[in-house]
């Protein structure tokens, strides 16, 4: 969707987890954040920065202790996990770090998967699928079990995975972490492309700040809030 | 090593408290089966033996009658014996309580000036208020219809010392007055409750003979050996007689069940073996689980052989907590289905039932080696596999699954090959082979489970999922092969033994029916409340036949005498029936004969005109006896030679049954005084109308009258009695069958954590996650059944086709009761949803967030 609102706001987002001993860690505190239909960020921290925490948070997977996270507008603080759910499926594409395609599906099923569980009806399912496998130049590779593909071509069909809905929030998490460099490059080359293409937001979270150099607009996570524009390496 | 192995079963309790309860479960249902069965066995052979011992116990030998009388002239020619320390005579019948309750008592007659003080006597010299035992005896002789019974008999029919308690033997009526009350199983454990004793001489005059004689028990002087003196004793007293042991007494009741025992010792075993994958499949649970585990160990330096043992080793632990819950549990059901056990062994077997159950040593041990050696062969392939992989399979789940999928054509093909050559060696080889078919069924039931990863293989992979629908769910049930494998093999055996007994029992029932159309053809039946035991001589009194035989609306009335002989070779019990056929206008003798060989006319020819005899199928088959044979039987006097007319179709015996004229049975049997009859009505008389009548005319006579209807009812009741402890196996199986499909979704949920937080990731709700899981249960389900059916049909074949006619010499047309099996299908499929739901609730509860590098 690429209406009035912005396809991702975190608005004061904090989020807070018991730890063992009873006291509370605080992970997210008072994060703001807004990312429009056709725009790219990149969010980089180090490991335990509280990246993924976030990214659930993008993706109504977990819901924030305080402050509001709307998708399109909507809250989902106020959605049931059903409705947050049906909202990840049909307005938010994730690609992930380790690709997690299934190896039983082949290329093309894998690439369906969520029409699949959206209940779309075939034929017009089937011709997404060929267009956005004939995007990332696997076309010709559909039938093939995803066990014979390098792990560039594994991303690819993660990508297509992800941008089948038409989604207006594609969520990237280390998308070229399992990549070698040159690999990673094309990767996101096409990421990037193809984010554009289907006007849709791009959260890019990453620990490598020259794949973060890559998107309009980058924030650091350090001690639960964000610091935008850390340094970049020319 | 043991630290590792408490680690491991610490994990279990844990993480797996399902997996491990399912398991567990399992294995104590399997143990809980074969208990159960081997007790009710056991019970059902010690209430024989009690009832010898508490009878017979300090006799060293026994004579019994080749009819159910003995001379009494032989008790003189038995004292004279050089080795014959005593002897005495029993006077034995069943009476019948004429209280309307229809519960049938033991009388046992004794000498009360018998040497011997054995259990049956023993405390009628401590029990009374009578200081001097000698009151006793005196009052035992002297008070007409004294006797003694049990507490357990008085308590339970409100009866206290002093009280008359009127009981019948055939259309004979007596007043018995408790004298004593005698706790026989003080003395004797398994002495059977429902027994009073009276004296010998009270109990002839009241409800026998003045002279009937049925036993005589006999103390041998010295140390006379009792087979040497029991050959002599045989020699000196004739045929007429058989002098035994109180062992080969045993062992007769123990021949008479065998085919009963051996077929539900069959079927509990089925359970044991479809058990066993659930044993096979919580261990490759617990392999998915520790796969990791096992990995580091491996690196760490463990051995394959120390692989090996901490998997059985947990089996073991699993199989033992499993023998733990299963033998009380199988105690508990022999306990609940008693009743009907007891109720065929009267009702078919005519032997003592059961009153008191007991768990021996032997059935514990048997339980033991039961759960013990299951889990441990259940463990032993899988341990065996992952004793044997490399450390980077270990960490990968799927290459165990790949293993299977690579493994499964040559598993089907050898199945097949198995089968069928199971198959020829049965045509070849199995004709003469009583347990052919046993073996047969076996060869079927390992073959079946080893087509069934070819089966799913072949289901599965072809189709194309278009969405999460059916195919998708049959889809993913090739890709985990080894867990879908083995719940849909348990399930596919479970089917198989319910669908096969389904079937046998539906054709056996129809068979029943269409025989009874054939026999059954009067319209009222008469015998007495004693008949059902005392069939021998409860008789039915002349003045009675006369009445019936007078009334206007009786057309012709037709007797019979029954009598329960045995061959002369004594190797086959045989129930003899005399009949008076009547001629009725419009019923042809031959009409009435459901023959299995001979032609109709010509065998009523002869059965009327000479002395034949036509015999049952059981007995043809077990004898080898056929038309133009003679069938030698032990009488009173000798060997009685009839020829044989023809060959009936019969299934009121298992032991073999066979009839003649009643004046030919009178000739050699000496007694032609009838049990019951059996009345034809004149056209348009209501046979109802006749049966409450003759209620009314004879109450208060232990007379029973059943219409035409009646008798069929009661027929087909006590078949569906005798199968009822059949369908408690068979629920037990089923039971474990969904704890199998329960458990291979648990295993699945397990497996497939990273696929479903995925397809959570992408949006999928817990209700299509749910849903899935449901489709895949009643995929295997679909599977299980689909093969089922085929073994079921292929075992019912076995069973009515070959076991059957081997062990009880039955033909049963084959038949498929629909509606049965409809309705056993709804309820395997409900087992199989209702084993889903909680898998598929688990499974919903997958999240995103579980989502890690190598779930996938």
């Amino acid at each position: 969707m690429n209406g009035p609102f912005p396809s991702l706001v975190l608005d004061r987002v904090g989020m807070v987890f018991p730890a063992a001993s009873g006291s509370a860690r605080t992970v997210l505190d008072g994060v703001d954040l807004s990312l429009h239909a056709g725009q790219c960020l990149a969010l980089v921290g180090r490991s335990g920065s509280g990246k993924t925490t976030l990214l659930h948070l993008a993706a109504g997977i977990a819901v924030p202790t305080s402050g509001r996270v709307l998708i399109d507008g909507e809250d989902l603080g106020g959605m049931t996990e059903n409705a947050r759910t049906r909202l990840r499926r049909d307005r938010i594409g994730i690609v992930f770090q380790f690709f997690h395609l299934l190896p039983h599906l082949n290329v093309a099923e894998n690439v369906a998967l969520p029409g699949w569980i959206d209940g779309r009806p075939g034929g017009g399912l089937e011709k997404r699928v060929g267009e956005l496998l004939d995007r990332v130049g696997l076309a010709d590779r559909s039938r093939d079990p995803v066990g014979r593909l390098s792990g560039g071509e594994m991303q690819r069909v993660a990508l297509c995975r992800a941008l089948l809905n038409k989604p207006s929030l594609l969520l990237a998490d280390e998308p070229t972490g399992s990549l070698d460099d040159r690999t990673g490059q094309v990767i996101l080359d096409l990421l990037l492309e193809m984010a554009e293409a289907e006007r849709c937001a791009l959260l890019l979270v990453t620990h490598s700040l020259t794949v973060a150099a890559r998107a309009e607009r980058i924030f650091e996570l350090h001690d639960g809030r964000l610091r935008q524009d850390p340094g970049v390496p020319s | 090593m043991i630290r590792v192995l408490g680690h491991g079963l610490l994990g279990l309790v844990r993480e797996g408290r399902t997996l491990l309860l399912l398991t567990v479960v399992g294995v104590s249902l399997g143990v809980g089966s074969v208990v159960a069965i081997q007790t009710l066995n056991q019970g059902a052979l010690q209430a024989f033996g009690g009832s010898v011992r508490a009878v017979s116990g300090q006799a060293d030998l026994t004579v019994l009658g080749t009819v159910p009388t003995i001379d009494p002239a032989l008790l003189p020619r038995v004292l004279a014996d050089p080795a014959v320390r005593d002897a005495w005579p029993l006077c034995r019948l069943d009476a019948a309580l004429a209280d309307g309750s229809g519960d049938l008592i033991q009388i046992v007659g004794f000498d009360v000036f018998a040497p011997v003080r054995y259990p049956l006597t023993r405390q009628l010299d401590e029990t009374g208020s009578a200081a001097d035992p000698g009151d006793l005896v005196a009052a035992a002789m002297a008070v007409p219809g004294w006797c003694a019974v049990t507490p357990h008999l008085a308590a339970s029919h409100g009866w206290a010392v002093g009280d008359t308690v009127p009981v019948s033997s055939g259309s004979r009526l007596a007043r018995l007055v408790i004298g004593a009350l005698v706790d026989f199983q003080r003395y004797e454990p398994l002495a059977p409750v429902n027994i009073a004793v009276m004296d010998v001489a009270q109990a002839q005059a009241l409800l026998a003979r003045p002279d009937a004689i049925h036993q005589i028990d006999i103390v041998l002087a010295g140390d006379e050996d009792p087979g040497t003196a029991a050959a002599r004793l045989q020699r000196n007293l004739g045929p007429g007689v058989r002098v035994l042991t109180p062992e080969q007494r045993a062992e007769d009741a123990a021949g008479l069940l065998a085919a009963f025992r051996l077929n539900l010792t069959a079927l509990s075993l089925i359970s044991v073996f479809v058990g066993l994958f659930l044993v096979l499949a919580s261990v490759q649970a617990s392999l998915v689980r520790r796969r990791r585990e096992f990995g580091v160990l491996r690196v760490l330096g463990m051995q394959p052989r120390q692989v090996l043992v901490l998997i059985l080793a947990e089996a073991g632990v699993l199989g033992l907590l499993g023998v733990a819950i299963g033998i009380p549990t199988g105690f508990r059901i022999a306990l609940w289905n008693v009743e009907t056990v007891s109720a065929t062994l009267t009702s078919i077997y005519v032997l003592e039932e059961i009153s008191r159950l007991v768990l021996t040593p032997t059935v514990i041990i048997i339980g033991t080696a039961v759960g013990l050696g299951g889990a441990l062969c259940g463990a032993v392939l899988p341990a065996l596999d992952m004793s044997r992989r490399g450390v980077v399979e270990l960490l990968s789940p799927l290459t165990m699954h790949e293993g299977a999928r690579r493994t499964a054509v040559p598993l089907a093909l050898l199945a097949v090959a198995a089968m069928t050559a199971g198959l020829l060696w049965f045509v070849a080889a199995g004709g003469g082979n009583r347990y052919a078919g046993f073996i047969l069924g076996f060869v079927m039931l390992i073959g079946l489970p080893l087509l069934v990863p070819g089966v799913i293989r072949a289901a599965g992979a072809p189709l194309r999922p278009r969405g999460l629908g059916w195919v998708l769910s049959l889809r993913n049930l090739t890709i985990r092969l080894r867990t879908s494998s083995f719940a849909v093999a348990a399930l596919a055996v479970t089917i198989s033994m319910m669908v096969g007994i389904t079937l046998l029992v539906g054709s056996f029932r129809q068979t029943l029916v269409t025989w009874l159309d054939v026999t059954i053809r009067a319209d009222v039946y008469v015998s007495t409340e004693s008949w059902i035991r005392a069939g021998n001589e409860a008789f039915l009194d002349a003045e009675l036949l006369t009445a019936l035989g007078g009334r206007p609306d009786v057309q012709a009335v037709e007797t019979q005498r029954r009598l329960r002989v045995s061959t002369a070779d004594g190797r086959h019990r045989v129930w003899l029936s005399g009949i008076a056929f009547s001629a009725v206008p419009g019923v042809t003798l031959a009409s009435r004969l459901p023959l299995y060989a001979g032609d109709p006319e010509a065998v009523a020819g002869r059965l009327l005109a000479s002395e034949a005899v036509v015999i049952g199928e059981p007995l043809a088959r077990k004898a080898g006896l056929g038309p133009g044979d003679d069938l030698v039987l032990a009488g009173p006097d000798g060997p009685v030679s009839l020829p044989i007319a023809g060959v009936a179709f019969d299934y009121t015996s298992e032991a073999g049954t066979a009839f003649t004229t009643l004046e030919t049975f009178g000739r050699h049997f000496r007694s032609d005084q009838p049990n019951n009859a059996a009345l034809f009505l004149q056209p348009g008389a209501d046979p109802d109308a006749v049966v409450a009548e003759l209620q009314r005319t004879h109450r208060g006579r232990p007379l029973v009258f059943r219409s035409n209807a009646t008798l069929r009812r009661e027929v087909l009741a006590i078949f569906d009695q005798t199968f009822a402890v059949t369908r408690t196996l068979q629920t037990m199986a089923l039971f474990i069958a969904a704890c199998g499909l329960a458990l291979a979704q648990l295993i699945q949920v397990r497996e497939r954590a990273g696929e479903l937080a995925l397809f959570r990731a992408l949006g999928a709700t817990r209700a299509q996650i749910s849903r899935m899981f449901l489709g895949e249960g009643l995929a295997m389900a679909g599977l299980g059944l689909a093969l089922g059916l085929g073994g079921g049909a292929g075992l019912a074949a076995l069973l009515i086709l070959v076991i059957n006619r081997e062990w009880f010499g039955w033909t049963i047309r084959p038949d498929v009761p629909l509606g049965a099996l409809a309705l056993e299908v709804a309820v395997i499929l409900g087992a199989a949803l209702a084993a889903g739901i909680y898998p598929a609730w688990k499974s919903g509860l997958s999240s995103p967030a579980q989502l890690s590098r190598d779930d996938l």
